[in-house]
C-alpha cells in the first residue's frame, strides 16, 4: 500500500508530492486530466493585489500579514512559512534546470509583460521571463510571428510604450519555424528547437535588433530544449532573450508541469491522468478515509493510502461541481464549503471588480495544518489534507496568487503529513534522494 | 455643422427599418437611414430567431398568422440566404392531451393556408431523439430559422448597392418641425455621429420612425405621443443545437414554450413582462429557471445541459391606451399616420409586429409615405430578392464545410464559432466597428461556448494591427472609401472571405484618421458585454469556463491594468447595468 | 440500422463539458505531425456542434485521421468523450458516404484469420512478399511497408484449446478467457501463456464459444456490423457474467470493446450487456486485484533483462492504471524501463492505411527513441496490445512480448525465446 495518495496533478499536489516523497513516503498522484499550469502564465504569482479592495502589492510577502480575512492560506501559515517555501520551490527550480528567479531587490514584485502588454505583478519568474522585467530600464523590441493567433507584438509595445516603457514591435515570418498551416505554441516550442530553426530565428532577430535593445518573443521558445534555444539565441544575437506568456496552451506553464512530473518520477512516483476521482469510503471513529474510488470503463476503482490529499482545484480545476440551484460541492469527499450557496450572492456587476466575485473566494475550510475542519474547526478525517485552490479564504485568480497558495499549501499540507507519518512510525522517515529511477529493479 | 439632404430618413437600424430602406430605394427614392448604434442592436438582435409559419398564432390571431405565412413563403425566397429550412413541429405533450387546442389548431391552420401534416411518432422521434417520450402527437409546419444579422447586413448592402446611405451610430437627437401648431412638419432630425463626434442635420421630404421599442420617444421629439409598451422577452442559449427542429408546444402560446435551433446553439424562448424602460433588461433567476422548467416538458433532461447565455429582448407592442399586459396586447403592425392622427406631416411611426413581417412592415410603411407624397411607385420588395440568395438556405455545417475544403484551421480567430482572421478583417473594413460586439453581430465572433474566452484578445489584436496599417477604413459610410464592394449576404462565408482581397496599408499609421475604437476599451467593453449575457445561467461547466476566462483576462493578460481605464465607448454604460442574478420574483405577467 | 439512439448520456453530449482550453491539441500526438488532422478539440467536441444528421453535405472528413488513440480523452480537464466522440462523427461518415473496401477488410478481422488460418504458410508468403504487398497497396491501399501479422503455423489457439483438453486444470476456481482474433489465428502462444499463469494461480480456465469483439469495425465506423458481433458476444458470454465468473483478456483492445467501447458507442444497454461489462478484466488488472488480495503466487524465478515497456493507449481507455506494470515489477531481476511514449502510432488498424502510414511511423518515432535510448543490451520489448507490439517490432527491428509472456517467464512456464511452453509448465 502507497502512503499518499495525492488527489490532483496540478502545482499543489505536485509540490505536496515531491514534499513527502523527498522525506521517504511512497505517493502516487491521481488526476482526471491535466491541469491550470497549461494555461497560466508560467510565473510564480504571489501576491499582485490587495483582495477586496485590489491595491497594487509592491511586496507580497510583506503584505502577507495585512491581509484582512484570518482564513486565507497566506495568514494561517504566516510570513515566514511562506517566505520558506518559496525559497524551497527555488532551490527545486534549480534541480529542474528550469531556474526561478525572484526580483533584484529582494522581497519585490517583477513586473513582467503580460500578452495584452499590462505589467503583470510576479514574485517568481523562470529566467526567459524574468529577462522581460520591466523594473529594468532597457528598451525592448517584441518581435512577433505573422499568423500566430495567439500573441501580438504591436499591440503588446503601445501599451507598454503608454505606460511609460520603451518598446517597439516588429513580425518575422512563420515559415522561419514551421512549414505547417494550423499550429500552436506547443507544436512551435518543438519546432523551434530544431538546429537550423534556432540558427535562422537567431540570425532574423539579430537583424532586427537594435544596440541595447532585449527581445521578447511569445513564449514557444522551446520544450525539452528551452535552455539551449535560449543560449543559441541570446549568442547569436548578442542581445538579452525574453519571453511574453501567450493565450493557452502555455509553453512556460508546460515546462514546468513536465520538468516537476520527470523530476517525481525519478524519486519513483507516478502521476496518473485520465483517473476521475468520484468517490470516497470513510469510516471509523475518529474518521478516516478508507479509499478513494475512481471511475473505470467498467467499474470503480479503489485506491487506498495512508494519508490522502485533496488537491482538485475549486471551481476552475473541477474540484467543485455546481448547479442551477446555487448549490457549490466538493465532488470528492462532498466536504463543507465556505462558498455561498446561494446563486443571487455569487456575482457582481462588472466583470473586472476589483473585489472579484464572491463564489471564487470560498472553498474548503481547513486547519493550521492543512486537514479540512467543519465550521466549529474540528477536523473531519483524520487521515485527510486539502491544498491549493480548493481551500478558502482567497480569490487566487483577482489577487494574482494562484501559483504562490499552491506552492504555498501544498509544500506546507505535504510538511504536516511527513511530520504526521513520522510520528505515527516512531522513526523519522528516510529521504530517497536520487535512490528511486524510473526504472524498477527487484532484487530477489 | 454636417447637412446630408434625402427623401426618405429612416430612423431605425433593426429588421423594420432596413427593410423600409430597401422597400423606399426600390421606388426610387433617395434614402437614408440612421441608427444610434450597430444594425440590429436593438429587438432584432435579441429574438429567438424564428421564422414564423403562422401556427403559433393560428388559433389567437388567425391574421396576423396569415401574414406570417405569406411572408414566410416570400422572405424564403428573398432572404434564402438568411433562412435555415429547419421545419417546426407542435408537439402535444402530456400536459396538453386533454385540451382541444390540437383540434382547433389543425382547423385553424387548414383555414389559413398553413401547411401542416400530422407525422407519426416514429418519424418525430428518428427526426428528434431527444423529444419528450411521453408526446402524443406531432405536427409539422414551416417554421424556420432566420438570422437576424445577416439579414439585415444583406437588406442594407443592397439597399446601398442602390445608393441609400446607412449610417449607423448617429444618434437622433431631435426632429426638425417646421409650421404652426395644427400645421406642423417634420422636415428631417438632427444627429449626432458618435464615431466623428459631431452634428449632422438631415433634412427629407418623409421621415419614418422605425425606432421599435424607442420608436415612443422619437415621436414625442415630433410632437405626437405614442404609447409603446416594452415587452421583455427572455431567451435561453444551450451549447448545443439540441434539436434540429424548431419544437413548439401544442398549446395556447405562453411563456417559455419554444426551442428553436439556431446555427450551433438552441433558444429557448420566452417570457414576456412590460418594463418601464426598453434598456432596462435585467434578467431574473426566475425566467431562466422558467425556460429551462418548460423547455423540460417538450425535451427531458435539456435543463441539465449546459446553458451558454442569456439575454432580453423588447418587443415594441403598441396600445392606443394602455390596459392589460404584454401577452395580450397586439403583436400585428401598427403604422401611424401623425398627419392624420396629430395633425404632424411628413412623419410615420411604424411599430409591433414580427421579424417574420418586417417586409410587409416595410411595404404598408411606404405605401403610406408615397399617398402622402402624392407619388404612386409600387412596392417591389416581395419580387426582388437581396443579393446573395444564389447560396440558397444557410445549414448548420456550411462553415464547417468551408474551413475544412478551404483548409482555413490555422486561421480561426473564434474558433467556437469557426470565424476566421479574413472574416473579421473583411467585417471591420466594411462596417463602423465600435465594439467587438458589433463583430458578433456580424460574423458570430465570440458566440461560442468560450464566449470571447479566447477571441476577444485575437480579435483586439488583430483590430489593433488594421490601426496601425490604416487598413479599417474601408466603407465607413463613405463612398469614396470604400475600396471594393463588399458583399455582405457572405459575411458568415469562411470560404467567400477566404478569397476576398484584402486592402493593404498605402497609408501608413501617421496619415491615418483616428479610428472609432479603442483597442483597450475594445478589450474592456467586450468583456463586460459577454460577462452580463452569462452571469444570468452561470453555472456547472460554463461556470467554470468563465473561471478559465478570468484566469486568461486578470491572471495572464493583467487586463483590468491597462491604459485607458478612464474612457467609455457609446456603449460602455449599456454593458453595466445590473447584471447581478435576482432571486425575488416582481410581479410579471 | 441508424447508427444510434441519441440520450443526454451519449458520448456526444460530453462536448458540453469543453471549454476550449487546447491541452488536448497540445498533447495529441498526431495533429503534431500532420497539418491533416487539426486536432482534437477541433474535430471533436468544436466540430460536433457543426453536425447533425441529413445535412446538405458531409461537413467535414478530417476526423477520420485521428488514430483513437485516447490520449486527449486522458488529458482533458472536463472530462469531454473527445475519440468518442470522433468515432460517431466518423460512422455518421461512412453512413453518408459508404466504406472503402479496404476498411471493410481491415475491419473483417476475425473472417480474415480464419481464411488465412486454412492456410497459413500459403497466406503468409501471399501477405509477407513484396509482389503481395505493392499490389495490396495499389488495389487497397494498405501501406505495403506496415507491419502485418504472420498466421500461426502450428494451428490456433482453439485447435491448440481441444488438443490438450485432457491436460487443462479442473478446479473450484474457474475464470473465462476471452482470447480475441489475433490470439487465435496469430499468436497462440499468447493464448497458451496466459492459460499456463491462470492455471498455476489455481484457476481452471474456461473457453466458451466467442466471436470477434467489432471493436475493428466499430473503429472503422462500421457500427451496424460492429454492433452484430457485439451483440452475439453478449449472447454466447453473458449467461457466465450473470453467474459471477470473471472475465479476462489479453487483448486491451477486445476487452475494452467488452466494457465500455461497444455499449458506449452504440448506446446499447441492457441486464447482460452490463454483467458482461461488470465482469470483463483485462488479465493484468485482474491479476492486479489478486495481488491486493494476496493471492498472487511469487514463486518467480529471476528474469536478468532490460526491457522496455509500453503501456497501450487502450490502458488510458481502461482508465486502471498501468496494471501490466505493476505486475511485472514484482519479478526479480527484471529492469523494467516504463515508455511514457504517447502511442505507437499503428493505433488498431490506422497505420495499416496507406495514406496514414508515414503518419504512423512518425507517431511512433518517440518510443522507437525510447527503446533505442535504453541501450544495446536491450533484446526485447513488451506492450499489452497485439498491433501495438507488431508496430514496436517494425519500428525498432526488436521482438516484442506481452507482459503474460513475460509472467508466464517469471513462473518458468514458458520460453520467451521459442515462445512454446515450457515441459511439464
Amino acid at each position: 500500500m502507497i502512503d499518499l495518495l495525492v488527489i490532483g496533478a496540478g502545482l499543489s499536489g505536485l509540490v505536496a508530492a515531491q514534499t513527502a516523497a523527498d522525506a521517504g513516503l511512497r505517493v502516487r498522484i491521481i488526476s482526471k486530466g491535466l491541469n491550470a499550469l497549461h494555461w497560466s502564465a508560467g510565473t510564480v504569482d504571489v501576491l499582485g493585489y490587495l483582495p477586496d479592495v485590489g491595491t497594487p502589492v509592491e511586496a507580497p510577502l510583506g503584505a502577507v500579514e495585512s491581509l484582512q480575512r484570518p482564513e486565507h492560506p497566506y495568514r494561517r501559515l504566516g510570513r515566514q512559512r511562506v517566505e520558506a517555501v518559496l525559497s524551497d520551490f527555488v532551490s527545486l527550480s534549480q534541480r529542474l534546470a528550469l531556474p526561478y528567479k525572484g526580483a533584484a531587490a529582494q522581497g519585490i514584485n517583477l513586473l513582467l509583460p503580460s500578452p495584452a502588454g499590462a505589467a503583470r505583478p510576479s514574485f517568481l519568474a523562470p529566467e526567459a521571463q524574468h529577462n522581460g522585467n520591466l523594473r529594468e530600464q532597457s528598451p525592448m523590441l517584441i518581435v512577433g510571428f505573422h499568423r500566430l493567433r495567439d500573441f501580438y507584438p504591436e499591440l503588446i509595445a503601445e501599451n507598454l510604450s503608454r505606460q511609460g516603457y520603451q518598446a517597439r514591435a516588429a513580425f518575422l515570418p512563420i515559415a522561419l519555424i514551421t512549414d505547417r498551416d494550423d499550429f500552436n505554441t506547443v507544436q512551435l516550442a518543438g519546432a523551434v528547437e530544431r538546429p537550423e530553426h534556432v540558427q535562422r530565428l537567431g540570425k532574423a532577430l539579430q537583424r532586427l535588433a537594435r544596440p541595447g535593445e532585449r527581445i521578447g518573443l511569445p513564449a514557444m521558445l522551446g520544450m525539452e530544449r528551452h535552455n539551449e534555444v535560449m543560449a543559441q539565441l541570446q549568442k547569436t544575437t548578442g542581445a538579452t532573450i525574453f519571453e511574453i506568456p501567450t493565450l493557452p496552451p502555455s509553453v512556460p506553464g508546460i515546462r514546468l508541469f513536465r520538468r516537476l512530473q520527470e523530476h517525481l518520477r525519478q524519486s519513483g512516483v507516478r502521476v496518473e491522468a485520465g483517473m476521475e476521482a468520484i468517490g470516497a469510503s470513510t469510516s471509523g471513529r475518529p474518521p478516516r478515509v478508507d479509499w478513494v474510488a475512481t471511475e473505470t470503463s467498467a467499474r470503480p476503482l479503489r485506491h487506498r493510502a495512508r494519508y490522502f490529499l485533496l488537491a482538485t482545484g475549486g471551481i476552475l480545476g473541477g474540484g467543485f461541481a455546481s448547479d442551477h440551484t446555487g448549490r457549490v460541492r466538493e465532488v470528492v469527499f462532498d466536504l463543507p464549503l465556505s462558498v455561498p450557496q446561494r446563486r443571487n450572492s455569487w456575482f457582481r456587476t462588472s466583470f473586472l471588480d476589483p473585489r472579484g466575485h464572491p463564489v471564487f473566494e470560498g472553498g474548503v475550510r481547513v486547519n493550521d495544518a492543512g486537514q479540512p475542519v467543519d465550521e466549529d474547526g474540528h477536523i473531519l478525517y483524520e487521515n485527510l489534507w486539502a491544498a491549493g485552490d480548493v481551500l478558502a479564504g482567497a480569490d487566487p485568480i483577482q489577487e494574482r496568487s494562484l501559483e504562490g497558495i499552491a506552492i504555498a499549501t501544498g509544500a506546507a499540507a505535504g510538511q504536516s503529513i511527513v511530520a504526521t507519518h513520522t510520528a505515527v512510525n516512531g522513526t523519522s522517515a528516510v529521504p530517497n534522494g536520487a535512490a528511486a529511477t524510473s526504472s524498477t529493479r527487484n532484487s530477489s | 455643422m454636417k447637412r446630408i439632404d434625402t427623401e426618405i430618413l429612416v430612423i431605425g437600424g433593426g429588421a423594420t427599418g432596413t427593410g423600409v430602406a430597401w422597400d423606399a430605394v426600390l421606388r426610387g427614392f433617395d434614402v437614408v437611414l440612421v441608427e444610434r448604434r450597430d444594425l440590429t442592436h436593438g429587438t432584432s438582435g435579441r429574438y429567438h430567431g424564428l421564422l414564423h409559419s403562422g401556427g403559433r398564432y393560428a388559433v389567437k390571431d388567425p391574421h396576423g398568422a396569415e401574414e406570417c405565412i405569406v411572408e414566410n413563403q416570400i422572405l424564403r425566397r428573398t432572404h434564402a440566404h438568411c433562412i435555415e429550412d429547419t421545419s417546426g413541429f407542435f408537439v402535444v405533450t402530456p400536459e396538453d392531451e386533454l385540451s382541444d387546442y390540437p383540434q382547433r389548431f389543425q382547423k385553424a391552420c387548414k383555414e389559413i393556408g398553413i401547411p401542416c401534416m400530422e407525422i407519426p411518432l416514429r418519424e418525430a422521434f428518428r427526426r428528434e431523439p431527444l423529444l419528450n417520450p411521453s408526446i402524443s402527437r406531432v405536427f409539422e409546419v414551416p417554421d424556420a430559422s432566420a438570422d437576424s444579422f445577416l439579414a439585415a447586413h444583406s437588406t442594407v448592402n443592397a439597399a446601398r448597392e442602390l445608393g441609400a446611405r446607412i449610417l449607423t451610430y448617429h444618434e437622433v437627437t431631435d426632429l426638425l418641425l417646421e409650421g404652426a401648431d395644427g400645421d406642423r412638419r417634420v422636415v428631417g432630425a438632427r444627429v449626432y455621429d458618435e464615431v466623428d463626434g459631431q452634428e449632422v442635420e438631415i433634412r427629407a421630404r418623409m421621415v419614418i420612425n422605425a425606432a421599435g421599442a424607442w420608436s415612443g420617444k422619437i415621436a414625442a421629439m415630433g410632437g405626437a405621443e405614442v404609447t409603446i409598451l416594452p415587452s421583455k422577452g427572455t431567451m435561453v442559449a444551450m451549447n448545443h443545437r439540441v434539436v434540429n427542429t424548431v419544437v413548439n408546444r401544442c398549446h395556447m402560446p405562453s411563456d417559455g414554450d419554444i426551442i428553436v435551433p439556431s446555427h450551433t446553439v438552441a433558444v429557448l424562448g420566452t417570457t414576456s413582462i412590460t418594463v418601464a424602460d426598453p434598456e432596462h433588461l435585467k434578467i431574473h433567476a426566475w425566467e431562466v429557471q422558467k425556460m429551462l422548467d418548460e423547455a423540460e416538458k417538450m425535451v427531458p433532461g435539456i435543463s441539465q445541459a449546459r446553458a451558454l447565455r442569456a439575454w432580453a429582448g423588447v418587443r415594441p407592442l403598441y396600445q392606443e391606451r394602455y390596459e392589460g399586459g404584454g401577452r395580450d396586447v397586439t403583436r400585428g403592425l401598427t403604422l401611424l399616420d401623425h398627419k392624420k392622427r396629430d395633425g404632424v406631416a411628413g412623419l410615420l411611426t411604424i411599430t409591433g409586429g414580427k421579424w417574420t413581417t418586417f417586409r410587409l412592415m416595410a411595404e404598408a410603411t411606404m405605401d403610406s409615405a408615397c399617398e402622402q407624397m402624392g407619388v404612386q411607385r409600387p412596392c417591389r420588395t416581395a419580387t426582388t430578392p437581396v443579393p446573395g440568395v444564389d447560396q440558397g438556405h444557410y445549414w448548420l455545417g456550411h462553415r464547417l464545410h468551408d474551413v475544412e475544403s478551404e483548409r482555413l484551421q490555422g486561421e480561426l480567430v473564434c474558433e467556437c464559432e469557426l470565424v476566421t482572421r479574413a472574416m473579421v478583417e473583411s467585417a471591420v473594413r466594411h462596417n463602423p466597428t465600435l465594439t467587438i460586439d458589433d463583430l458578433r453581430r456580424d460574423v458570430r465572433l465570440g458566440k461560442g461556448p468560450c464566449q470571447g474566452g479566447f477571441c476577444t484578445y485575437r480579435a483586439v489584436g488583430i483590430l489593433h494591427e488594421m490601426r496601425q496599417r490604416g487598413s479599417w477604413k474601408g466603407a465607413m459610410g463613405d463612398d469614396e472609401a470604400s475600396p471594393a464592394r463588399w458583399e455582405a449576404a457572405y459575411l458568415q462565408s469562411p470560404a467567400h472571405a477566404a478569397h476576398e482581397d484584402g486592402v493593404e496599408s498605402e497609408s501608413d499609421a501617421q496619415e491615418a484618421e483616428t479610428p472609432p475604437f479603442v483597442p483597450n476599451l475594445l478589450l474592456r467593453d467586450f468583456l463586460q458585454e459577454r460577462w452580463k449575457g452569462v452571469v444570468p445561467i452561470l453555472w456547472g461547466q460554463q461556470l467554470r469556463q468563465e473561471r478559465l476566462d478570468e484566469l486568461i483576462y486578470l491572471s495572464l493578460m493583467n487586463a483590468d491594468h491597462l491604459p485607458d481605464a478612464e474612457l467609455a465607448s457609446p456603449v460602455t454604460a449599456f454593458y453595466h447595468f445590473d447584471v447581478t442574478v435576482r432571486a425575488e420574483e416582481p410581479a410579471h405577467d | 440500422m441508424t447508427a444510434h439512439t441519441t440520450s443526454w448520456h451519449s458520448v456526444g453530449t460530453t462536448l458540453d463539458a469543453c471549454i476550449k482550453c487546447n491541452i488536448c491539441t497540445s498533447y495529441c500526438p498526431v495533429s503534431a505531425v500532420t497539418d491533416l488532422f487539426p486536432g482534437p478539440k477541433y474535430v471533436g467536441p468544436q466540430a460536433q456542434r457543426f453536425r447533425e444528421i441529413g445535412q446538405p453535405k458531409s461537413p467535414d472528413s478530417s476526423v477520420d485521421y485521428c488514430s483513437g488513440c485516447r490520449v486527449c480523452n486522458e488529458v482533458c480537464p472536463t472530462g469531454v468523450k473527445i475519440a468518442e466522440i470522433n468515432a460517431r462523427a466518423r460512422a455518421q461518415m461512412v453512413e453518408e458516404r459508404g466504406l472503402p473496401l479496404r476498411n471493410r477488410v481491415l475491419g473483417r478481422n476475425e473472417l480474415l484469420g480464419r481464411i488465412g488460418s486454412m492456410a497459413p504458410r500459403l497466406a503468409n508468403f501471399a501477405l509477407q512478399n513484396p509482389v503481395g504487398r505493392l499490389l495490396g497497396e495499389v488495389t487497397l491501399g494498405i501501406a505495403r511497408k506496415a507491419p502485418l501479422p504472420r498466421w500461426s503455423t502450428e494451428g490456433t489457439f482453439t485447435d491448440w484449446l481441444a488438443e490438450t483438453r485432457d491436460a487443462r486444470l479442473k478446479a473450484e476456481k474457474k475464470v473465462v478467457y476471452f482470447y480475441g482474433c489475433a490470439t487465435n489465428h496469430y499468436e497462440p502462444f499468447v493464448g497458451k501463456a496466459a492459460v499456463a499463469v491462470l492455471e498455476h494461480l489455481g484457476y481452471e480456465v474456461l473457453v466458451p464459444p466467442q466471436n470477434c469483439c467489432g471493436l475493428p469495425m466499430l473503429s472503422n465506423g462500421e457500427f451496424a456490423a460492429g454492433g452484430d458481433y457485439y451483440q452475439r458476444n453478449v449472447n454466447k458470454l453473458g449467461r457466465f457474467a450473470r453467474d459471477g465468473y470473471d472475465v479476462v483478456g489479453t487483448s486491451t483492445s477486445c476487452t475494452l470493446t467488452l466494457k465500455e467501447e461497444a455499449p458506449e458507442l452504440l448506446d446499447l444497454a441492457g441486464p447482460d450487456s452490463e454483467s458482461l461489462q461488470r465482469a470483463t478484466w483485462d488479465i493484468f488488472e485482474w491479476l492486479r486485484e489478486r495481488h491486493e488480495e494476496g493471492e498472487l503466487r511469487r514463486d518467480f524465478q529471476d528474469v536478468e533483462m532490460v526491457l522496455p515497456y509500453h503501456a497501450p493507449c487502450q490502458f488510458r481507455a481502461h482508465r486502471v492504471g498501468k496494471p501490466a506494470q505493476e505486475i511485472l515489477s514484482l519479478i526479480p531481476g527484471l529492469d523494467l524501463r516504463e515508455s511514457h511514449a504517447r502511442c505507437c502510432g499503428i493505433a488498431g488498424t490506422y497505420g495499416y492505411k496507406a495514406e496514414k502510414y508515414e503518419i504512423a511511423m512518425q507517431v511512433g518515432a518517440e518510443l522507437f527513441d525510447f527503446v533505442r535510448e535504453q541501450g544495446r543490451e536491450v533484446a526485447l520489448t513488451a506492450c499489452d496490445s497485439e498491433t501495438c507490439r507488431w508496430q514496436l517490432e517494425h519500428g525498432t527491428d526488436l521482438p516484442s512480448r506481452h507482459p503474460i509472456e513475460i509472467l508466464a517467464a517469471a513462473y518458468g512456464l514458458y520460453d520467451l525465446e521459442t515462445r512454446q511452453l515450457r515441459e511439464g509448465g
